[in-house]
Protein backbone atom coordinates (compact mmCIF):
# COMPACT_ATOMS: atom_id res chain seq x y z
CA UNK A 1 0.00 0.00 0.00
CA UNK A 2 2.68 2.55 1.36
CA UNK A 3 5.03 1.75 -2.17
CA UNK A 4 1.73 2.40 -3.90
CA UNK A 5 0.98 5.37 -3.24
CA UNK A 6 5.20 6.36 -3.54
CA UNK A 7 5.09 5.55 -6.92
CA UNK A 8 1.85 7.34 -7.46
CA UNK A 9 3.35 10.27 -6.00
CA UNK A 10 6.47 9.74 -7.92
CA UNK A 11 3.73 9.70 -11.26
CA UNK A 12 2.53 12.44 -10.72
CA UNK A 13 5.41 14.31 -9.76
CA UNK A 14 6.96 13.66 -13.08
CA UNK A 15 3.64 14.49 -14.86
CA UNK A 16 3.26 17.61 -13.22
CA UNK A 17 6.82 18.53 -14.33
CA UNK A 18 6.78 17.15 -17.85
CA UNK A 19 3.18 18.02 -19.15
CA UNK A 20 3.11 21.75 -18.78
CA UNK A 21 6.13 22.71 -20.60
CA UNK A 22 5.62 19.55 -23.43
CA UNK A 23 2.00 21.31 -23.96
CA UNK A 24 3.60 24.40 -24.29
CA UNK A 25 5.97 23.24 -26.30
CA UNK A 26 3.70 21.59 -28.43
CA UNK A 27 1.04 24.14 -29.36
CA UNK A 28 3.59 26.93 -30.01
CA UNK A 29 6.83 24.83 -31.69
CA UNK A 30 5.20 21.44 -33.11
CA UNK A 31 1.78 22.34 -33.76
CA UNK A 32 2.86 25.11 -36.08
CA UNK A 33 6.36 23.09 -37.66
CA UNK A 34 3.94 20.01 -38.26
CA UNK A 35 1.45 22.51 -39.81
CA UNK A 36 3.64 24.25 -42.18
CA UNK A 37 4.46 20.82 -43.73
CA UNK A 38 0.47 20.55 -44.13
CA UNK A 39 0.24 24.40 -45.77
CA UNK A 40 2.58 23.44 -48.18
CA UNK A 41 0.06 21.02 -49.56
CA UNK A 42 -2.39 24.17 -50.59
CA UNK A 43 -3.38 26.87 -53.05
CA UNK A 44 -4.37 29.38 -50.26
CA UNK A 45 -4.13 32.94 -49.83
CA UNK A 46 -4.46 32.91 -46.55
CA UNK A 47 -7.27 35.70 -46.41
CA UNK A 48 -10.19 33.15 -46.46
CA UNK A 49 -11.25 29.95 -45.42
CA UNK A 50 -10.95 28.01 -49.05
CA UNK A 51 -7.43 26.26 -48.76
CA UNK A 52 -7.49 24.47 -51.87
CA UNK A 53 -5.54 20.88 -51.80
CA UNK A 54 -2.95 20.56 -54.70
CA UNK A 55 -1.05 18.24 -53.84
CA UNK A 56 2.58 18.73 -54.93
CA UNK A 57 2.03 21.80 -57.28
CA UNK A 58 3.78 24.09 -54.74
CA UNK A 59 6.43 22.34 -54.90
CA UNK A 60 6.63 22.36 -58.83
CA UNK A 61 5.82 25.49 -58.98
CA UNK A 62 8.87 26.49 -56.80
CA UNK A 63 11.30 24.90 -58.97
CA UNK A 64 9.76 26.14 -62.42
CA UNK A 65 10.39 30.05 -60.70
CA UNK A 66 14.28 31.82 -61.30
CA UNK A 67 13.63 33.25 -58.47
CA UNK A 68 14.06 30.02 -55.92
CA UNK A 69 16.79 28.77 -57.55
CA UNK A 70 18.48 32.13 -57.17
CA UNK A 71 17.02 32.23 -53.50
CA UNK A 72 19.19 28.77 -53.46
CA UNK A 73 22.09 29.72 -54.87
CA UNK A 74 22.10 33.07 -53.25
CA UNK A 75 22.03 30.80 -49.70
CA UNK A 76 24.77 28.59 -50.52
CA UNK A 77 27.00 31.55 -51.61
CA UNK A 78 26.50 33.21 -47.89
CA UNK A 79 27.01 29.62 -46.51
CA UNK A 80 30.25 28.96 -48.79
CA UNK A 81 31.66 32.66 -48.14
CA UNK A 82 30.83 33.04 -44.35
CA UNK A 83 32.13 29.40 -43.40
CA UNK A 84 35.33 30.62 -45.37
CA UNK A 85 35.40 33.59 -43.88
CA UNK A 86 34.74 32.89 -40.06
CA UNK A 87 36.49 29.47 -39.95
CA UNK A 88 39.98 31.92 -41.32
CA UNK A 89 39.29 34.51 -39.08
CA UNK A 90 38.25 32.96 -36.01
CA UNK A 91 40.55 30.12 -36.01
CA UNK A 92 42.67 32.81 -36.83
CA UNK A 93 42.08 34.98 -33.78
CA UNK A 94 41.35 31.99 -30.90
CA UNK A 95 44.80 31.17 -31.67
CA UNK A 96 46.66 34.24 -31.29
CA UNK A 97 44.51 35.19 -28.27
CA UNK A 98 45.63 31.54 -26.44
CA UNK A 99 49.14 30.72 -27.64
CA UNK A 100 50.80 34.00 -28.65
CA UNK A 101 51.43 35.12 -24.67
CA UNK A 102 49.72 38.83 -26.29
CA UNK A 103 49.04 41.57 -23.52
CA UNK A 104 45.48 42.69 -24.01
CA UNK A 105 44.83 38.85 -25.06
CA UNK A 106 41.77 38.61 -22.62
CA UNK A 107 40.58 42.16 -23.59
CA UNK A 108 40.61 41.97 -27.07
CA UNK A 109 38.62 38.36 -26.47
CA UNK A 110 36.04 40.14 -24.91
CA UNK A 111 35.96 42.89 -27.41
CA UNK A 112 35.46 40.33 -30.58
CA UNK A 113 32.87 38.84 -29.14
CA UNK A 114 30.58 42.22 -28.70
CA UNK A 115 28.97 41.81 -32.41
CA UNK A 116 27.26 38.88 -31.40
CA UNK A 117 25.35 40.25 -28.84
CA UNK A 118 23.98 43.48 -31.19
CA UNK A 119 20.65 42.74 -32.83
CA UNK A 120 20.54 41.45 -36.20
CA UNK A 121 18.21 44.62 -37.09
CA UNK A 122 20.83 46.96 -35.79
CA UNK A 123 24.00 45.62 -37.50
CA UNK A 124 21.91 45.27 -41.10
CA UNK A 125 21.01 49.26 -40.20
CA UNK A 126 24.53 50.18 -39.51
CA UNK A 127 25.95 48.68 -42.31
CA UNK A 128 23.28 49.95 -44.72
CA UNK A 129 24.69 53.14 -43.43
CA UNK A 130 28.44 51.82 -44.25
CA UNK A 131 27.11 51.02 -48.07
CA UNK A 132 24.84 54.24 -48.03
CA UNK A 133 25.21 56.34 -51.49
CA UNK A 134 25.59 60.08 -50.38
CA UNK A 135 26.39 59.72 -47.08
CA UNK A 136 28.16 56.17 -46.19
CA UNK A 137 31.22 55.18 -44.75
CA UNK A 138 32.84 53.63 -47.67
CA UNK A 139 32.28 56.05 -50.09
CA UNK A 140 33.40 58.62 -47.88
CA UNK A 141 36.41 57.11 -47.83
CA UNK A 142 37.32 55.75 -51.40
CA UNK A 143 36.66 59.97 -52.51
CA UNK A 144 39.90 60.48 -50.36
CA UNK A 145 41.52 58.85 -53.36
CA UNK A 146 39.84 60.09 -56.16
CA UNK A 147 39.29 63.54 -57.57
CA UNK A 148 35.52 63.12 -58.17
CA UNK A 149 33.41 62.27 -54.98
CA UNK A 150 32.41 58.30 -55.02
CA UNK A 151 29.02 57.77 -55.37
CA UNK A 152 28.78 53.95 -55.65
CA UNK A 153 25.20 52.54 -54.94
CA UNK A 154 26.85 49.13 -53.01
CA UNK A 155 23.20 47.76 -52.65
CA UNK A 156 22.06 48.69 -55.40
CA UNK A 157 24.24 46.45 -58.10
CA UNK A 158 21.79 44.29 -60.62
CA UNK A 159 24.18 41.11 -60.21
CA UNK A 160 26.76 40.33 -57.17
CA UNK A 161 25.08 42.64 -54.76
CA UNK A 162 25.06 39.43 -52.69
CA UNK A 163 28.74 39.96 -52.19
CA UNK A 164 28.04 43.15 -50.45
CA UNK A 165 25.64 41.28 -47.50
CA UNK A 166 28.99 38.75 -47.22
CA UNK A 167 30.64 41.13 -44.53
CA UNK A 168 28.33 41.81 -42.45
CA UNK A 169 27.55 38.64 -41.84
CA UNK A 170 31.05 37.68 -40.77
CA UNK A 171 31.28 40.65 -38.99
CA UNK A 172 28.23 39.45 -36.93
CA UNK A 173 29.35 35.89 -36.23
CA UNK A 174 33.29 35.67 -36.00
CA UNK A 175 32.76 36.41 -32.12
CA UNK A 176 31.20 33.05 -31.05
CA UNK A 177 33.06 30.89 -33.19
CA UNK A 178 36.33 32.32 -31.83
CA UNK A 179 34.88 31.55 -28.06
CA UNK A 180 33.94 27.59 -29.25
CA UNK A 181 37.62 27.58 -30.47
CA UNK A 182 39.37 29.25 -27.79
CA UNK A 183 37.34 26.84 -25.59
CA UNK A 184 38.86 24.00 -27.53
CA UNK A 185 42.35 25.17 -27.26
CA UNK A 186 42.50 25.76 -23.55
CA UNK A 187 41.45 21.97 -23.28
CA UNK A 188 44.60 20.92 -25.35
CA UNK A 189 47.41 19.52 -22.47
CA UNK A 190 49.92 22.36 -21.98
CA UNK A 191 52.69 19.73 -21.88
CA UNK A 192 51.79 18.79 -25.39
CA UNK A 193 53.36 22.25 -26.56
CA UNK A 194 55.85 21.94 -24.22
CA UNK A 195 57.07 18.66 -25.87
CA UNK A 196 56.51 20.51 -29.35
CA UNK A 197 58.58 22.99 -27.95
CA UNK A 198 61.19 21.57 -26.55
CA UNK A 199 62.16 19.86 -30.11
CA UNK A 200 62.17 23.27 -31.40
CA UNK A 201 59.01 23.13 -33.29
CA UNK A 202 57.99 26.75 -34.23
CA UNK A 203 54.26 28.01 -33.38
CA UNK A 204 53.51 26.92 -37.21
CA UNK A 205 54.18 23.47 -36.84
CA UNK A 206 52.44 23.56 -33.61
CA UNK A 207 49.48 24.77 -34.73
CA UNK A 208 49.67 21.78 -37.96
CA UNK A 209 50.13 19.23 -36.02
CA UNK A 210 48.99 20.06 -32.26
CA UNK A 211 46.29 22.27 -32.40
CA UNK A 212 44.41 21.98 -35.17
CA UNK A 213 44.05 18.38 -35.43
CA UNK A 214 42.29 18.46 -31.41
CA UNK A 215 40.60 21.03 -32.57
CA UNK A 216 39.08 19.79 -35.45
CA UNK A 217 36.10 18.41 -33.95
CA UNK A 218 35.06 21.66 -32.60
CA UNK A 219 35.60 23.38 -36.54
CA UNK A 220 33.14 20.57 -36.99
CA UNK A 221 30.67 21.92 -35.23
CA UNK A 222 31.60 25.26 -36.23
CA UNK A 223 30.92 25.13 -39.57
CA UNK A 224 27.79 22.86 -39.28
CA UNK A 225 26.40 25.43 -37.11
CA UNK A 226 27.53 28.04 -39.69
CA UNK A 227 25.57 26.39 -42.56
CA UNK A 228 22.41 26.07 -40.49
CA UNK A 229 22.10 29.24 -38.92
CA UNK A 230 22.60 30.85 -42.63
CA UNK A 231 19.88 28.82 -44.17
CA UNK A 232 17.55 29.54 -41.21
CA UNK A 233 18.04 32.76 -40.06
CA UNK A 234 20.06 34.71 -42.52
CA UNK A 235 17.40 36.26 -44.52
CA UNK A 236 16.95 39.11 -41.78
CA UNK A 237 20.42 40.87 -42.47
CA UNK A 238 18.82 39.93 -46.42
CA UNK A 239 16.02 41.79 -45.52
CA UNK A 240 16.81 45.13 -43.38
CA UNK A 241 19.77 45.84 -46.14
CA UNK A 242 18.19 44.96 -49.41
CA UNK A 243 14.51 42.98 -48.75
CA UNK A 244 16.22 41.03 -51.86
CA UNK A 245 16.24 43.42 -53.99
CA UNK A 246 17.49 45.00 -56.59
CA UNK A 247 14.86 42.97 -58.76
CA UNK A 248 15.21 40.17 -56.06
CA UNK A 249 19.05 39.75 -57.34
CA UNK A 250 19.66 39.43 -53.66
CA UNK A 251 16.41 36.75 -52.53
CA UNK A 252 17.41 33.65 -49.66
CA UNK A 253 15.13 31.45 -49.32
CA UNK A 254 13.69 32.85 -45.93
CA UNK A 255 13.40 36.16 -47.31
CA UNK A 256 11.76 34.81 -50.20
CA UNK A 257 9.26 32.83 -47.92
CA UNK A 258 8.43 36.22 -45.96
CA UNK A 259 8.00 38.07 -48.99
CA UNK A 260 5.51 35.15 -50.46
CA UNK A 261 3.59 34.65 -47.42
CA UNK A 262 3.34 38.32 -45.72
CA UNK A 263 3.53 40.79 -48.99
CA UNK A 264 2.00 39.11 -51.42
CA UNK A 265 -0.12 36.65 -49.50
CA UNK A 266 0.78 33.11 -51.45
CA UNK A 267 0.40 31.68 -47.90
CA UNK A 268 0.90 27.55 -49.74
CA UNK A 269 3.91 28.61 -51.56
CA UNK A 270 5.78 30.36 -49.28
CA UNK A 271 4.94 27.49 -47.15
CA UNK A 272 6.60 25.02 -49.52
CA UNK A 273 9.63 27.24 -49.78
CA UNK A 274 9.42 26.31 -46.34
CA UNK A 275 9.84 22.53 -46.54
CA UNK A 276 12.30 23.19 -49.19
CA UNK A 277 14.72 25.31 -46.32
CA UNK A 278 14.09 22.20 -43.83
CA UNK A 279 15.17 19.66 -46.80
CA UNK A 280 18.08 21.18 -47.95
CA UNK A 281 19.60 21.98 -44.55
CA UNK A 282 19.30 18.04 -43.58
CA UNK A 283 20.84 17.13 -46.72
CA UNK A 284 23.54 19.80 -46.77
CA UNK A 285 24.04 18.66 -42.92
CA UNK A 286 24.58 15.02 -43.89
CA UNK A 287 26.63 16.11 -46.86
CA UNK A 288 29.02 18.05 -44.68
CA UNK A 289 29.25 15.30 -41.81
CA UNK A 290 30.76 13.05 -44.40
CA UNK A 291 33.19 15.34 -46.12
CA UNK A 292 33.89 16.40 -42.88
CA UNK A 293 34.61 12.98 -41.16
CA UNK A 294 36.82 12.26 -44.24
CA UNK A 295 39.07 15.20 -43.45
CA UNK A 296 39.57 13.96 -40.08
CA UNK A 297 40.83 10.57 -41.13
CA UNK A 298 43.28 12.41 -43.39
CA UNK A 299 44.96 14.03 -40.35
CA UNK A 300 45.10 12.08 -37.96
CA UNK B 1 55.97 27.82 -20.71
CA UNK B 2 54.58 29.04 -23.75
CA UNK B 3 57.21 31.52 -25.46
CA UNK B 4 54.75 32.68 -28.01
CA UNK B 5 56.67 33.99 -31.28
CA UNK B 6 59.97 35.22 -31.30
CA UNK B 7 60.12 36.24 -34.84
CA UNK B 8 59.13 40.46 -33.98
CA UNK B 9 58.22 41.65 -37.73
CA UNK B 10 55.52 38.37 -37.49
CA UNK B 11 54.52 39.39 -34.60
CA UNK B 12 53.95 43.02 -35.17
CA UNK B 13 51.87 41.78 -38.36
CA UNK B 14 49.96 39.89 -35.60
CA UNK B 15 49.58 42.86 -33.35
CA UNK B 16 48.58 45.01 -36.14
CA UNK B 17 45.45 42.49 -37.22
CA UNK B 18 44.43 41.91 -33.83
CA UNK B 19 44.32 45.74 -33.13
CA UNK B 20 42.70 45.98 -36.38
CA UNK B 21 39.87 43.74 -35.68
CA UNK B 22 39.17 45.14 -32.58
CA UNK B 23 39.02 48.70 -33.96
CA UNK B 24 36.27 47.36 -36.39
CA UNK B 25 34.28 46.12 -34.12
CA UNK B 26 34.66 49.09 -31.30
CA UNK B 27 34.12 51.99 -34.06
CA UNK B 28 30.24 51.40 -35.13
CA UNK B 29 29.89 51.80 -31.44
CA UNK B 30 31.82 54.89 -31.07
CA UNK B 31 30.10 55.81 -33.83
CA UNK B 32 26.84 55.54 -33.66
CA UNK B 33 26.81 57.62 -30.20
CA UNK B 34 28.73 60.02 -32.20
CA UNK B 35 26.14 60.16 -35.31
CA UNK B 36 23.04 60.85 -32.58
CA UNK B 37 24.51 64.08 -31.68
CA UNK B 38 24.06 65.28 -35.36
CA UNK B 39 21.36 67.19 -37.17
CA UNK B 40 20.79 65.93 -40.54
CA UNK B 41 22.82 68.74 -42.37
CA UNK B 42 26.13 67.48 -40.55
CA UNK B 43 25.02 64.27 -42.21
CA UNK B 44 25.35 65.99 -45.53
CA UNK B 45 27.95 68.49 -45.17
CA UNK B 46 30.72 66.61 -43.04
CA UNK B 47 32.66 63.45 -43.63
CA UNK B 48 30.83 60.30 -42.10
CA UNK B 49 34.11 59.88 -39.55
CA UNK B 50 33.61 64.21 -38.60
CA UNK B 51 32.71 64.47 -34.71
CA UNK B 52 29.55 66.02 -33.87
CA UNK B 53 29.74 69.93 -34.06
CA UNK B 54 28.71 71.69 -30.61
CA UNK B 55 26.45 71.92 -29.26
CA UNK B 56 25.84 68.56 -29.21
CA UNK B 57 22.34 66.83 -29.86
CA UNK B 58 21.55 65.46 -26.92
CA UNK B 59 17.61 66.56 -27.70
CA UNK B 60 17.97 63.69 -30.41
CA UNK B 61 17.30 61.03 -27.69
CA UNK B 62 14.92 63.04 -26.09
CA UNK B 63 13.13 63.19 -29.29
CA UNK B 64 13.05 59.71 -30.47
CA UNK B 65 12.28 58.89 -26.45
CA UNK B 66 8.74 60.98 -26.90
CA UNK B 67 8.07 61.55 -30.58
CA UNK B 68 9.09 58.25 -31.82
CA UNK B 69 7.69 55.99 -28.78
CA UNK B 70 10.73 54.62 -27.65
CA UNK B 71 9.47 54.93 -24.07
CA UNK B 72 6.87 52.46 -24.93
CA UNK B 73 8.55 50.37 -26.87
CA UNK B 74 11.49 50.31 -24.16
CA UNK B 75 8.79 49.43 -21.49
CA UNK B 76 7.51 46.44 -24.28
CA UNK B 77 10.49 44.82 -24.83
CA UNK B 78 11.41 44.87 -21.05
CA UNK B 79 8.22 43.25 -19.92
CA UNK B 80 8.46 40.79 -23.09
CA UNK B 81 11.83 40.10 -22.46
CA UNK B 82 11.63 39.35 -18.60
CA UNK B 83 7.75 37.77 -19.14
CA UNK B 84 9.73 35.14 -21.46
CA UNK B 85 12.82 34.43 -20.01
CA UNK B 86 10.68 33.68 -16.81
CA UNK B 87 8.59 31.27 -17.89
CA UNK B 88 10.75 30.01 -19.85
CA UNK B 89 13.19 28.97 -16.87
CA UNK B 90 10.25 27.43 -15.01
CA UNK B 91 9.16 25.23 -17.93
CA UNK B 92 12.27 24.52 -18.92
CA UNK B 93 13.69 23.89 -15.35
CA UNK B 94 11.24 21.64 -14.20
CA UNK B 95 11.52 19.04 -17.36
CA UNK B 96 15.30 19.51 -17.67
CA UNK B 97 15.15 18.24 -13.79
CA UNK B 98 12.76 15.06 -14.59
CA UNK B 99 14.94 14.27 -17.26
CA UNK B 100 18.09 14.62 -15.41
CA UNK B 101 16.97 12.67 -12.61
CA UNK B 102 13.99 10.47 -13.14
CA UNK B 103 13.82 7.27 -15.42
CA UNK B 104 10.65 6.74 -16.74
CA UNK B 105 9.17 5.36 -19.97
CA UNK B 106 9.60 7.79 -22.86
CA UNK B 107 12.28 9.99 -21.12
CA UNK B 108 15.35 9.55 -23.39
CA UNK B 109 12.60 10.20 -26.82
CA UNK B 110 11.56 13.49 -24.86
CA UNK B 111 14.66 14.50 -24.38
CA UNK B 112 15.49 14.01 -28.16
CA UNK B 113 12.22 15.71 -29.28
CA UNK B 114 13.76 18.65 -27.73
CA UNK B 115 17.08 18.44 -28.91
CA UNK B 116 15.87 17.61 -32.27
CA UNK B 117 14.08 20.73 -32.28
CA UNK B 118 16.75 22.95 -32.42
CA UNK B 119 18.01 21.34 -35.66
CA UNK B 120 14.63 22.48 -37.17
CA UNK B 121 14.01 26.06 -39.19
CA UNK B 122 12.36 28.12 -37.36
CA UNK B 123 10.74 29.66 -40.33
CA UNK B 124 8.80 26.72 -41.75
CA UNK B 125 6.69 27.76 -38.24
CA UNK B 126 6.00 31.28 -39.07
CA UNK B 127 3.48 31.19 -41.26
CA UNK B 128 1.17 28.84 -39.07
CA UNK B 129 2.31 30.64 -36.35
CA UNK B 130 0.88 34.16 -37.61
CA UNK B 131 -2.85 32.19 -37.90
CA UNK B 132 -2.04 29.75 -34.54
CA UNK B 133 -2.11 33.01 -32.84
CA UNK B 134 -4.60 35.02 -34.70
CA UNK B 135 -7.46 32.60 -34.44
CA UNK B 136 -5.99 33.01 -30.56
CA UNK B 137 -6.65 36.93 -30.98
CA UNK B 138 -2.88 36.68 -29.40
CA UNK B 139 -2.03 38.64 -32.92
CA UNK B 140 -0.43 42.25 -31.33
CA UNK B 141 -0.64 41.36 -27.80
CA UNK B 142 2.62 41.17 -25.60
CA UNK B 143 0.92 38.15 -24.10
CA UNK B 144 1.32 36.32 -27.81
CA UNK B 145 4.85 37.06 -28.10
CA UNK B 146 5.81 35.90 -24.44
CA UNK B 147 4.10 32.24 -25.39
CA UNK B 148 5.97 32.28 -28.36
CA UNK B 149 9.08 33.43 -27.36
CA UNK B 150 9.29 30.93 -24.49
CA UNK B 151 8.51 28.11 -26.20
CA UNK B 152 11.26 28.99 -28.59
CA UNK B 153 13.63 29.13 -25.61
CA UNK B 154 12.80 25.78 -24.38
CA UNK B 155 14.59 23.58 -25.85
CA UNK B 156 18.04 25.05 -25.57
CA UNK B 157 16.94 25.63 -21.57
CA UNK B 158 16.43 22.26 -21.52
CA UNK B 159 19.59 21.17 -23.18
CA UNK B 160 21.91 23.12 -20.89
CA UNK B 161 19.99 22.46 -17.62
CA UNK B 162 19.84 18.48 -18.05
CA UNK B 163 23.90 18.75 -18.47
CA UNK B 164 23.88 21.30 -15.45
CA UNK B 165 21.35 19.14 -12.97
CA UNK B 166 23.20 15.62 -14.09
CA UNK B 167 26.70 17.72 -13.09
CA UNK B 168 25.06 18.19 -9.08
CA UNK B 169 25.97 15.56 -6.42
CA UNK B 170 23.08 12.63 -6.05
CA UNK B 171 23.61 12.49 -2.36
CA UNK B 172 21.95 15.83 -1.59
CA UNK B 173 18.78 14.46 -2.94
CA UNK B 174 19.41 11.34 -1.37
CA UNK B 175 20.03 13.53 2.38
CA UNK B 176 16.66 15.55 1.56
CA UNK B 177 14.86 12.11 0.89
CA UNK B 178 15.79 10.47 3.96
CA UNK B 179 14.94 13.69 6.07
CA UNK B 180 11.36 13.24 4.68
CA UNK B 181 11.63 15.94 1.96
CA UNK B 182 8.88 15.07 -0.71
CA UNK B 183 9.81 15.20 -4.40
CA UNK B 184 8.66 19.20 -4.84
CA UNK B 185 10.45 19.84 -1.72
CA UNK B 186 13.56 17.93 -3.29
CA UNK B 187 13.05 20.34 -6.37
CA UNK B 188 12.60 23.53 -4.91
CA UNK B 189 14.00 24.13 -1.84
CA UNK B 190 17.30 22.34 -2.81
CA UNK B 191 17.80 21.45 -6.58
CA UNK B 192 17.30 24.87 -7.40
CA UNK B 193 18.77 27.28 -5.19
CA UNK B 194 21.53 24.59 -6.41
CA UNK B 195 21.20 25.28 -10.05
CA UNK B 196 21.68 29.13 -9.86
CA UNK B 197 24.95 29.32 -12.11
CA UNK B 198 22.99 27.27 -14.75
CA UNK B 199 19.86 29.49 -14.28
CA UNK B 200 21.42 32.40 -14.39
CA UNK B 201 23.64 31.26 -17.59
CA UNK B 202 20.16 30.17 -19.58
CA UNK B 203 18.26 33.66 -18.59
CA UNK B 204 21.14 36.04 -19.56
CA UNK B 205 22.04 33.60 -22.82
CA UNK B 206 17.28 33.95 -23.12
CA UNK B 207 17.55 37.40 -22.55
CA UNK B 208 19.90 38.29 -25.35
CA UNK B 209 18.18 36.60 -27.98
CA UNK B 210 14.66 37.51 -26.90
CA UNK B 211 15.88 41.40 -26.93
CA UNK B 212 17.19 41.26 -30.05
CA UNK B 213 14.59 39.35 -31.43
CA UNK B 214 12.98 40.73 -35.03
CA UNK B 215 11.48 38.36 -37.23
CA UNK B 216 8.74 36.95 -35.05
CA UNK B 217 7.61 40.37 -33.47
CA UNK B 218 7.53 41.45 -36.70
CA UNK B 219 5.02 38.85 -37.93
CA UNK B 220 2.72 39.04 -34.97
CA UNK B 221 2.82 42.87 -34.45
CA UNK B 222 1.20 45.09 -36.33
CA UNK B 223 -0.31 48.04 -33.86
CA UNK B 224 2.72 50.37 -33.19
CA UNK B 225 1.66 50.53 -29.04
CA UNK B 226 2.75 47.25 -28.96
CA UNK B 227 5.69 47.10 -30.64
CA UNK B 228 9.47 45.90 -29.23
CA UNK B 229 12.96 48.10 -30.02
CA UNK B 230 13.55 45.87 -32.96
CA UNK B 231 10.52 45.86 -34.72
CA UNK B 232 10.67 49.69 -34.47
CA UNK B 233 14.51 50.18 -35.68
CA UNK B 234 13.02 47.48 -38.92
CA UNK B 235 9.89 50.00 -39.27
CA UNK B 236 12.58 53.11 -38.91
CA UNK B 237 15.29 51.82 -41.12
CA UNK B 238 12.45 51.23 -44.05
CA UNK B 239 11.02 54.96 -42.95
CA UNK B 240 14.30 56.50 -43.78
CA UNK B 241 13.78 56.21 -47.30
CA UNK B 242 11.22 58.98 -47.59
CA UNK B 243 11.91 60.88 -44.00
CA UNK B 244 15.28 61.03 -43.36
CA UNK B 245 16.06 61.89 -39.55
CA UNK B 246 19.54 60.39 -39.24
CA UNK B 247 20.41 61.51 -35.57
CA UNK B 248 17.58 59.90 -34.23
CA UNK B 249 17.62 56.63 -36.06
CA UNK B 250 21.49 56.78 -34.78
CA UNK B 251 20.51 57.27 -31.19
CA UNK B 252 17.39 55.15 -31.69
CA UNK B 253 20.25 52.03 -32.40
CA UNK B 254 21.94 53.57 -29.02
CA UNK B 255 19.15 53.48 -27.13
CA UNK B 256 18.46 49.25 -28.16
CA UNK B 257 22.23 48.52 -27.73
CA UNK B 258 23.28 49.79 -24.39
CA UNK B 259 21.18 47.62 -22.47
CA UNK B 260 22.70 44.04 -23.99
CA UNK B 261 25.81 45.77 -23.55
CA UNK B 262 25.82 46.54 -20.26
CA UNK B 263 24.37 43.21 -19.45
CA UNK B 264 27.21 41.80 -21.35
CA UNK B 265 30.06 43.80 -19.33
CA UNK B 266 28.45 42.09 -16.46
CA UNK B 267 28.31 38.64 -17.16
CA UNK B 268 30.51 38.46 -19.75
CA UNK B 269 31.46 34.96 -18.54
CA UNK B 270 28.26 33.69 -18.18
CA UNK B 271 27.20 34.88 -21.52
CA UNK B 272 30.21 33.16 -23.28
CA UNK B 273 30.08 29.69 -21.48
CA UNK B 274 26.22 29.74 -22.21
CA UNK B 275 26.21 30.82 -25.61
CA UNK B 276 28.87 28.15 -26.82
CA UNK B 277 26.77 25.33 -24.46
CA UNK B 278 23.84 25.61 -26.80
CA UNK B 279 26.20 24.98 -29.89
CA UNK B 280 28.04 21.47 -28.74
CA UNK B 281 24.96 19.51 -29.50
Amino acid sequence: MNTGSAKWQRTLFIASFIVPTLAFFSLFTIYPVAKGLYYSLFDWSGMSQDKEFIGLDNFKALFQDPIVWRAIGNDYFLVLGKIIGIMLLATFFAVSLTRFNFKLAGFMRSIFFIPNVISVVVIGVLWSFIYNPQIGFLNAFLSLFTEDKVTIAWLGFMNHTIWMLLPPAIWAGIGFYMILLIAAIQNIPASYFEAAELEGAGQWKQFRSITLPLIWEQMKVSILNIMMTTLNGSFVIVWIMTEGGPDNSTQVMGSYLYQMAFRQYHFGFAAAIGVLILVLSLITTVVLQRLLRHETVELS
Amino acid sequence: MNNGIRNPVAKTIFYLILIGWSILVLYPLLWTLLDSLKDNEQFFRHLPWALPEAPLLWSNFSYVWSRYHFDTYFVNSIIVTLGSTLLGLLLAATTAYVLARYKFRGSNALYLLYIASMMVPFVLALIPLFFLMNSLNLVNSKTGLILVYTSSVLAFGIFVLVGFFKSLPKELEEAAIVDGASHYGTFFRIMLPLSQPGLITVGIVNVLNIWNEYIVGTILINDPSQYTLPVEIGVMQAEMQYRTEWGPLFAALFITIVPVLLLYIIFQRKIASGITAGAVK
